[in-house]
């Protein structure tokens, strides 16, 4: 048999298996049938594998999916409608980040009752501290799963003096992760070491490299709470740029406003 | 109220709506994925990133389009941005080994899920556009019309691609099986 005859011929009982011939093509399939052993064996492993198929039953998402995705939604939608209150949003990864510190402080604190060696107790404090910074760098290099990225930058918050390794990490995920949510976490775990110099200063630069805009209004949002006076030039030439959405517009002469 | 209607209306600024949307649509959508990556956990990530896809590009819905096959079209290109991303990894090893609990867990016979597990060992094995046309025609049923449309295609094109991937599924499936 041929390759072209052998396809001709699949092809006919995979029609034949679908009911999808009609009564000419039907005879000549069952006559061939009964005289070919080799059509009769590839019907039967072909109806062994549709039978594997059909009896394959749906896969289940985690409930989580939903959730996730409600948060999204809800995200977007306030996106639309009240831009300024965008950075305000994600409070859930402000409130795991306070109850994961809490936790790692009643670790600590009951850690330190029971071992008064100083000298074991900041080594122990240390080591922890860096399978917390190894935790977060892995998170934040997840490039399949946004959500364990965003718990990555979270992470951030229980670590109370970032050394310059997490801060680039948490800069590039701030300007060039995919997603906004990361980008937003990113920057929220930033502001809070905001009295660091060379944070500030990155904070300060990304105002003009950011191309997320929910992130750049969050920016504005930012540094204008925090006073940074050095900004408003950069804050005049975003409201006079043609390109740039109102909403980022309006935020920046607002921070204007606030800043002069 | 239709998919097509509630799309139009996303597309003017009811975004609430994208939530009936999923509703309807995540199941079909995750399981293409989960088929297409053989990851659940990733599946529900990209499915995640198709409705927000949705959201970002609504004004590229053309109104009067059939939203099934423009929802696809979404899907497959968020497979294929995620799948050019890891080509590397893709190349190197596909196997089931992310779905095997999925399946142990909905199956009820240990026979049931080998032969599942044998299944989709062989779909792993082909290109992924064989496998794509068999998860949508074979295991979300979709009709070959729907397909074209999804693949923007001939019908009769489609029909040629999935008999021969069905072919050339039968034959990984009982070489598996005799090395098994």
């Amino acid at each position: 048999m041929s390759a072209m005859e052998k396809e001709k011929l699949e092809s006919l009982l995979i029609d034949y298996l679908d009911g999808a011939l009609d009564a000419v093509n039907c005879r000549i399939v069952e006559e061939e049938l009964s005289k070919n052993y080799r059509a009769k064996k590839i019907l039967e492993e072909l109806k062994e594998v549709m039978s594997a198929i059909n009896n394959t039953k749906a896969m289940q998402s985690s409930s989580s999916m939903q959730l996730k995705f409600e948060y999204s939604l809800a995200a977007e939608i306030l996106l639309q409608q009240k831009p300024k209150q965008v950075f305000m949003k994600p409070r859930i990864y402000r409130a795991a980040a306070a109850i994961g510190f809490v936790f790692m402080i009643f670790g600590i604190g009951y850690w330190v009752n029971k071992n008064q060696q100083q000298a074991l107790e900041l080594a122990n404090l240390k080591n922890e501290m860096e399978a917390t910074k190894k935790m977060l760098m892995t998170m934040l290099d997840n490039r399949q799963s946004a959500s364990q990225r965003v718990q990555g930058a979270t992470i951030a918050y229980t670590i109370s003096k970032p050394d310059n390794e997490v801060v680039n990490a948490l800069a590039k995920a701030m300007n060039e992760d995919p997603n906004t949510n990361v980008r937003l976490a990113a920057l929220e775990a930033l502001t809070k070491f905001y009295q660091e110099e060379h944070v500030r200063r990155i904070l300060i630069k990304s105002l003009s490299d950011q191309k997320d805009e929910v992130v750049q209004m969050a920016l504005i949002q930012v540094l204008v709470k925090m006073k940074e006076k050095g900004i408003i030039k950069e804050l005049e030439k975003i409201s006079r740029d043609t390109q740039v959405l109102k909403a980022v517009k309006d935020e920046a002469f607002t921070g204007i406003l606030k800043l002069s | 109220m239709t998919d097509e209607s509630i799309m139009e209306a996303v597309k003017h600024g009811n975004l609430q709506q994208v939530s009936v949307l999923f509703e309807r649509h995540h199941k079909p959508i995750f399981n293409f994925l989960a088929k297409m990556t053989m990851d659940r956990e990733l599946a529900e990530d990209l499915t995640q990133n198709v409705f927000l896809r949705l959201m970002k590009y609504r004004n590229s819905y053309q109104e009067g389009k059939r939203f099934q096959s423009w929802l696809y079209q979404v899907a497959r290109n968020v497979f294929s941005d995620h799948y050019q991303m890891n080509k590397n990894k893709y190349s190197k090893s596909m196997d089931v080994e992310k779905l095997k609990d999925s399946i142990e867990e909905k199956n009820e016979t240990l026979d049931q899920t080998e032969r599942e597990i044998l299944l989709h060992k062989s779909m792993a094995r082909l290109a992924n556009e064989d496998r794509e046309l068999l998860v949508l025609t074979r295991f979300e049923q979709m009709k070959y019309e729907e397909v074209a449309a999804i693949m923007e295609t001939t019908v009769a094109n489609i029909k040629v691609k999935v008999h021969r991937a069905i072919a050339k599924l039968r034959e990984h499936y009982f070489e598996l099986e005799k090395i098994n």
